[in-house]
């Protein structure tokens, strides 16, 4: 089996919760390690110039 | 005098959670008789107009913008209150939960503050998560998408990548895991045992398990894949990884898998390696689709169901014969008995109450139900996500005659919390329902564990109740009945769940299928030839 999902159904979950809060909460309560990282659409004034970027580089 | 107020706040956004959250906090003020704070997509337009909470300036506003639909008990008192609705929509977004220990606002900051993680969860619109699935995948980890809306060029993308390199990508779209006993995304607290379920079906995972956990069976892993994992576009690439890792975990004694119909070269795929990478027993269940029959000399070790409550009853046969009687005696009760509860049930009815109407929340369950109702009541069993396109629903907030709707569809959902969150589009649909003079059983599913809503059957009592009082003012009854998907064990209980329901006359069934089965005897008074009904108990209750 590949060894990285082998260690994964071993070893203890220790989460990284991107979006919703309440997948953080339900992880806390069952005493899973979590971490939460907040998402907000980036702002359209950044991916016109990301997009104008990518199509110059 | 009451007022109805909208105020739309151009390119402003809260997901549908935090707006939930806002909207309770709003409604507790003083002089506020109702308010809704939702995105401004058709869907919540369409609700906010049923609740009487929409005026032209909400109508105007755009999926980017976020409207605010207040209704106070006089106009005076709005000076006063919007002030204080703008200060809670302005507070910073962490501030609404003040139970999390650190805010990260980058995945970098993250993975370098906090070392060894092994799993993230993603539930961010579609369009961007391949971006950030990358960056996780690219350090190792596996992830769990729940977001739908992703590209299925991303999809196969991200699934070629990590197939590649030995990682799980669950979803997206997938609403269920169970990794290490442990709920991810919508999951019960079930007990740990022998069964791995691959799953692309999110409330079909649910089921099984909840139900294994009844019988008192446990499960390895629960690995939900996503829908269109077995679409011909993806084919099947983590649905036959995730066999593959569960065949080859000592864990996992046997192993299940559930889903929605795959597109055939799919499903041939699946089935071939199962045939011929594989040496542990397997229950497949592949919803609506033919029967599958194994070669002679693999028809001990791989067999195949039609309903999940029989792949349940299949796999105690499998693991555990002598707990098959009584599993049995729990979950499928003897057709003659079934079919006399089922006559008494029916006999208050009026000759006009023709109809059945059924509120799912659960996808997988409506599609389970649509397979039995189309052996038992017929084809024309109209959905919003029919069998056959003939009979969709012209209009899905309008029932037509014998009527399955799934409230988790996107039609319903855009921009709003699922129906498992938050029970509004459902309540305004069961009283809807409950004046519909031909209406004679309405069935509901109410699924719990983590994710879901900490009460669901408690947030829809009043409902419940108002929408027996309609029937009786009309000198009516309606048959309600229910499904509780959910174990002891989860936040919600689902012994206390059943009890309220009881308690406000509603029958409840251990599964969902029998369910199924019982609302089409009421409905049809139990006029359903003899040999039909065996045919159909044979199938679905039984193995």
């Amino acid at each position: 089996m590949s060894e990285k999902v082998k260690k994964l159904f071993r070893e203890e979950l220790k989460v990284a919760n991107i979006g919703l809060e309440i997948f953080y909460r339900s992880l806390k309560d069952q005493a899973v390690e979590v971490v939460q990282i907040s998402w907000q659409p980036p702002p359209s004034l950044e991916r016109r110039l990301k997009e104008k970027l990518e199509k110059l580089l | 005098m009451e007022i109805v107020k909208n105020l739309v706040k151009m390119n402003f956004f809260r997901d549908s959670l935090q707006l939930m959250q806002l909207s309770e906090e709003v409604k507790k003020i003083d002089g506020v008789l109702d308010a809704a704070l939702v995105m401004g997509t058709d869907t919540n337009k369409e609700i906010l107009e049923r609740l009487n909470l929409l005026t032209s300036e909400g109508k105007a506003a755009t999926s980017n913008d976020l409207i605010l639909a207040i209704k106070v008990r006089d106009e005076s008192l709005l000076s006063r209150i919007i002030p204080v609705v703008e200060d809670m929509l302005m507070r910073p977004v962490t501030s609404l939960q003040p139970t999390i220990d650190k805010t990260y606002y980058t995945v970098e900051s993250a993975l370098d503050d906090v070392p060894n993680i092994n799993l993230a969860v993603i539930s961010i619109p579609g369009q961007h998560v391949k971006e950030v699935a990358l960056k996780l995948l690219e350090k190792g980890i596996h992830i769990h998408i729940f977001s739908d809306h992703v590209p299925i060029e991303d999809e196969v993308e991200l699934k070629k990548y990590a197939s590649e390199r030995g990682l799980l990508v669950l979803g997206p779209g997938a609403g269920t895991s169970i990794i290490n006993g442990k709920a991810i995304a919508f999951a019960n607290k079930v007990r740990r045992g022998p069964i791995g379920i691959v799953a692309a079906a999110g409330t079909g995972l649910q089921e099984v398990s909840v139900l294994l956990d009844r019988v008192g069976l446990g499960i390895s892993q629960g690995l939900g894949v996503g829908g269109n994992d077995v679409k011909e576009s993806v084919g099947g690439i983590m649905t036959i990884d995730c066999i593959k890792y569960l065949e080859q975990d000592e864990e996992t004694k046997a192993i299940m898998v559930v889903s929605k119909p795959p597109d055939t070269p799919v499903l041939k795929k699946i089935i071939k390696f199962i045939e011929e990478e594989t040496k542990k027993p397997f229950t497949l269940c592949f919803l609506g689709t033919k029967k599958y029959v194994p070669p002679k000399k693999l028809a001990k070790r791989i067999h195949s169901c039609r309903s999940l409550h029989a792949a349940v009853l299949d796999m105690v046969k499998f693991i555990n014969p002598e707990k098959y009687k009584d599993a049995k005696t729990s979950l499928s009760p003897k057709l003659s008995e079934l079919k006399k509860s089922c006559k008494m049930l029916s006999k208050n009815l009026k000759p006009g109450q023709k109809y059945l109407r059924a509120l799912y929340t659960g996808g997988t369950l409506m599609y389970e139900s649509l397979l039995i109702y189309r052996e038992l009541i017929g084809k024309d069993v109209y959905s919003n996500a029919p069998l056959d396109p003939r009979y969709k629903l012209e209009d899905p907030y309008k029932s037509y005659m014998h009527t399955v709707v799934d409230l988790g569809e996107e039609e319903f959902t855009a921009g709003r919390a699922h129906p498992m969150i938050d029970p509004t589009i459902r309540k305004i649909r069961l009283i809807e329902e409950a004046r519909d003079p031909e209406v004679a059983v309405i069935t509901l599913d109410f699924v719990l564990g983590y994710g879901a809503n900490p009460d669901p059957v408690g947030a829809m009592q009043d409902a419940i109740i108002e929408a027996k009082r309609i029937a009786e003012k009309d000198s009516r009854e309606i048959v309600m009945m229910a499904h509780v998907c959910g174990t002891e064990a989860d936040p919600q209980n689902s012994s206390i769940q059943e009890e309220k329901l009881k308690n406000l006359g509603v029958i409840v069934f251990p599964t969902n299928a029998l369910m199924v089965f019982a609302s089409a005897l009421v409905v049809k008074r139990c006029k359903i030839s003899d040999e039909k009904l065996r045919k159909a108990y044979k199938e679905f209750l039984d193995v």
